[in-house]
């Protein structure tokens, strides 16, 4: 293991440091603006009540959505995954298709069956809705890699059922459930729609108002930099919780031989459960959508519709494709182990996840606005898309690296291939299936992005999005409907396909795929 | 493998699809004649599209037109500074205008454009003229609301507790600060936002999320705009129990605002936008703002809105409404007293 094939790692971290330097724009300009207001004035502005006001709403609502997430998704995660229960297929999809839906079509949908929903509750309420696949997918994939044989270890010592999960399972996949709850935090931060919508004043929300008050992008960047402050502490408190890397061993052919447990009582509470979510993520928006649809006055514009559909998955899948091509340097390191600096830039960038459209929007227009005929054009608001969502893209193609082992590496390398070699024919082959879900994750996230593609995109082009806000903006939801249901079920393509069998592959199978491999070279 | 390659598929079919969504939104710029304008549109494509439409038929130029919130496209005008694309703006409100103009970057306006319209509602340096008015009213539910508030002062008083909505993120409401501070006062002016904020005034994100609480029996009353009860009802397709109600003649919470335009410095097609802002303060158009958007046509004599008062009954504040546009003031007191 000494001798392993190191991609030239000076060259990469050159790389990485380009990528952070195109990412960190937006804390540039946050740094930059803040700059403009006096010592006393940040100091007043971050003293004063409100401030603190809304700081308070935004940590006590990250601590009640995260709580929620761990709680319910790994619930509803162990009922998918050890239950017996009808379809599990369909619950399956059914429990991660919320992901395609934007929180302020969840708001919309659900206050326009409760009108009056609002406070902090409520959001806590839309937020744990929407994030909740982010959780069920996370500990979904840790549950399939757990290794069979501490179970059964577990099993033959006498230990109950709920037993085992507790003292076994859960230990195991609480690194999982941690990157889950990662993941919902840091949405919790950066959302404006839902929290807006309700009338909760996050940060983000704050930074917003403060925005839009458009002489004062000086206090607003003074609370970017505070909401930056935030998501920092609490992405570092998330790695001290967690706790060091520990290597799990993944267990052969896992898949065939997980045991669901066959119990009608465990069977019923489950589907209630897993009802319930898929009640309240899914039928409700769904059916708010289609009777708002069937409701609007006004004929739907099918071409309108089909040119924002065909511009909405051009630019986010162009995104997607840049975020991942940026998610590379960063991902190959990693996986050649993590030293200061690689652990740095992935929180870097990270934090960077945190920060709201609104503040990537305005400090991707300071600087672009510079570009010429780039400026308001696709590639950069591709590039937004990029800079919003890389963190996605890096943990995904860099987990999906991992799963190369070393040895196949050297084995090629002692074939006498080349590195660009090894990366072509052995690396690529092998983690482009896992790979490609970082692309469709941020895809899908990308489509449903309003406030930076409001700035960025090029004038005259709509996406789904866009003009679902500008019917909305004047109340017209009836009118926004039918562009949501097309954002949604186009967004609903690429969670299907995340939740296709072998998504979670455990590195074994993998393994003994790339084993194959070894006989082509 | 299968899905390997369908992403990877998917993905050249994307660079080229979005390559042609890019050439398409892109227009053939270079020659000379005046094919196309650029305009930032902070006031609604429903309502606007209609009038922008017309003048592209009659005149022959292209609008590329970017639809954005007035004040987040103002703040966008401010970041992208000389280099900002954009011909014309048309905001919806008078801040965002004069906070461009304030950056320079406005150019002044001949004195031909916009002859019509009342010299009131153009900015004393000429660097944006109104094109429409509104009026800031109370909308109240007449079920509810048994004492009407004689002035914006009545608002304080332990009867409205709990039952006001205000949206003080909201331009509209901003210009109103503005002026009340050039009214009275910064020290009455935070005097009163602090006692309306005490009397437990509901906050709203828009003018229209306010007149719908009241619809829905959240508050009782709101300051807004005459005319999104106007816009709650299409919106809604269907009647609501929401009257606007003024104060007494004279009191500042009658004030007018405006929504306005203006030719960016940097346009080398100011002409070409001077021709739309003296279309858009034409009689007929005017005329046509006022009984399609309810809006007040800023040209002196000309009717009000169907079922509204005469713009001069409404015993408006004269308020310069170049000092409205000054609102860094009113930022600094609405974070002060922590509605913002």
């Amino acid at each position: 293991m000494k001798s392993k094939v190191r991609f030239n790692s000076i060259g990469l971290k050159a790389l990485v440091v380009v990528v952070l330097a195109l990412m960190l724009q937006p804390l540039v300009y946050l740094l930059i603006r803040a700059g403009e207001k006096s010592t006393s004035e940040i100091l007043n502005l971050l003293t004063r009540q409100k401030t603190l006001e809304v700081l308070l709403t935004t940590l006590s609502l990250l601590v009640i959505v995260v709580a929620i997430n761990v709680l319910l998704g790994t619930v509803i995660s162990a009922g998918l995954h050890y239950i017996k229960i009808p379809y599990p297929r369909l619950f399956l999809v059914a429990c991660i298709l919320p992901l395609a839906i934007p929180s302020y079509v969840f708001t919309y949908t659900w206050k326009a069956l409760f009108p009056s929903m609002q406070g902090i509750w409520a959001g806590a309420f839309i937020l744990a809705l929407s994030t909740m696949p982010y959780m069920i997918l996370t500990v979904l994939i840790a549950f399939q890699k757990i290794d069979l044989g501490i179970i059964e270890v577990g099993r033959s010592l006498g230990l109950s059922k709920v037993a085992i999960f507790f003292r076994i399972i859960i230990p195991q996949v609480r690194r999982s459930i941690s990157a889950g709850a990662l993941l919902s935090g840091l949405y919790v931060l950066s959302d404006f729609g839902a929290v807006s919508l309700l009338n909760v004043e996050t940060l983000t929300v704050s930074i917003s108002n403060l925005f839009k008050s458009s002489y004062d992008r000086g206090a607003a960047s003074v609370i970017g930099v505070l909401l930056f402050l935030a998501a920092a502490i609490f992405i570092t408190f998330e790695a001290t919780l967690k706790g060091r890397d520990f290597e799990t061993r993944g267990n052969e052919g896992f898949q065939n031989s997980i045991r669901r447990i066959d119990r009608p009582a465990l069977s019923l509470v489950a589907v209630t459960i897993l009802g319930s979510y898929i009640i309240a993520a899914v039928i409700v928006p769904f059916y708010v959508l289609i009777s708002r649809f069937l409701a609007n006055p006004t004929a739907v514009e099918i071409n309108n519709l089909a040119t924002a559909a065909a511009a909405t998955i051009s630019v986010a899948a162009l995104g997607a494709l840049m975020a991942f091509a940026l998610s590379l340097p960063l991902a190959f390191l990693i996986t050649q182990g993590k030293g200061r600096f690689v652990t740095a830039s992935e929180r870097l960038i990270l934090i960077s996840h945190a920060l709201p459209g609104v503040v990537v929007g305005l400090a991707l227009v300071s600087f672009g606005s510079r570009l010429g005929s780039l400026y308001q054009s696709i590639y950069l608001l591709a590039f937004a898309y990029a800079v919003l969502f890389l963190a996605k893209s890096v943990a995904s193609t860099s987990s999906a690296l991992a799963l190369v082992s070393p040895q196949l590496k050297e084995v090629a390398a002692t074939l006498g291939k080349s590195k660009s070699k090894i990366a072509t024919d052995v690396v690529f082959p092998i983690a482009l299936p896992s790979m490609s879900l970082g692309i469709l994750l941020v895809f899908l996230t990308a489509m449903k992005e309003l406030p930076a593609t409001l700035m960025l995109r090029p004038t005259g082009m709509d996406t789904l999005a866009t003009q679902i806000w500008s019917a909305a903006s004047i109340s017209r939801f009836n009118e926004a409907a039918p562009y949501a249901l097309i954002l949604v079920l186009i967004a609903a393509i690429p969670t299907f396909i995340l939740t296709l069998p072998g998504t979670a592959r455990s590195s074994s199978e993998v393994r003994s795929e790339s084993e194959k491999k070894v006989s082509y070279l | 493998m299968k899905r390997s390659a369908l992403v990877a598929a998917a993905a050249a079919a994307t660079v080229v699809i979005a390559s042609f969504v890019w050439v398409s939104t892109q227009s053939e710029s270079g020659s000379q004649a005046v094919e196309e304008l650029t305009i930032y549109s902070g006031r609604s494509e429903e309502f606007i599209a209609p009038f922008l439409a017309q003048w592209e038929q009659e005149s022959g130029i292209a609008l590329n037109v970017r639809y954005g919130d007035s004040a987040e496209l103002a703040a966008q005008i401010l970041e992208e500074g000389e280099n900002s694309p954009a011909d014309l703006f048309l905001s919806q409100d008078a801040g965002s205008l004069g906070a461009v103009a304030a950056a320079s970057l406005f150019t002044q306006l001949p004195d031909s454009v916009a002859r019509d319209i009342d010299s009131a509602f153009i900015a004393d340096s000429r660097s944006w003229v109104g094109v429409t008015g509104r009026a800031r009213v109370y909308a109240y539910n007449p079920d509810a609301v048994s004492v009407l508030p004689q002035s914006i002062t009545d608002l304080t008083k332990a009867i409205y507790r709990g039952k006001i909505g205000i949206a003080p993120s909201n331009s509209s409401f901003q210009a109103f600060v503005s002026a009340l501070i050039n009214q009275k006062g910064e020290a009455v002016a935070q005097k009163w936002l602090s006692e309306v904020k005490a009397n437990d005034a509901k906050i709203y994100l828009k003018n229209s999320a306010i007149v719908e609480a009241i619809d829905q029996g959240e508050i009782d009353l709101g300051l807004v705009n005459h005319y999104y009860i106007w816009e709650v009802v299409t919106a809604l397709g269907r009647e609501i129990n929401v009257k606007n109600g003024y104060f007494s003649s004279g009191d500042i919470g009658n004030l007018i605002n405006v929504s306005g335009a203006g030719v960016l410095a940097t346009s080398k097609k100011q002409d070409a936008a001077f021709e739309l802002i003296n279309f858009l303060t034409s009689d007929p158009i005017q005329k046509k703002f006022v009984e399609e958007t309810h809006e007040y046509s800023l040209i002196p004599g000309l009717t009000p809105p169907q079922g509204l008062p005469d713009f001069t009954s409404l015993g408006s504040p004269r308020v310069d409404l170049g000092d409205l546009a000054n609102t860094q003031r009113t930022q600094d007191l609405l974070i002060k007293v922590g509605l913002l």
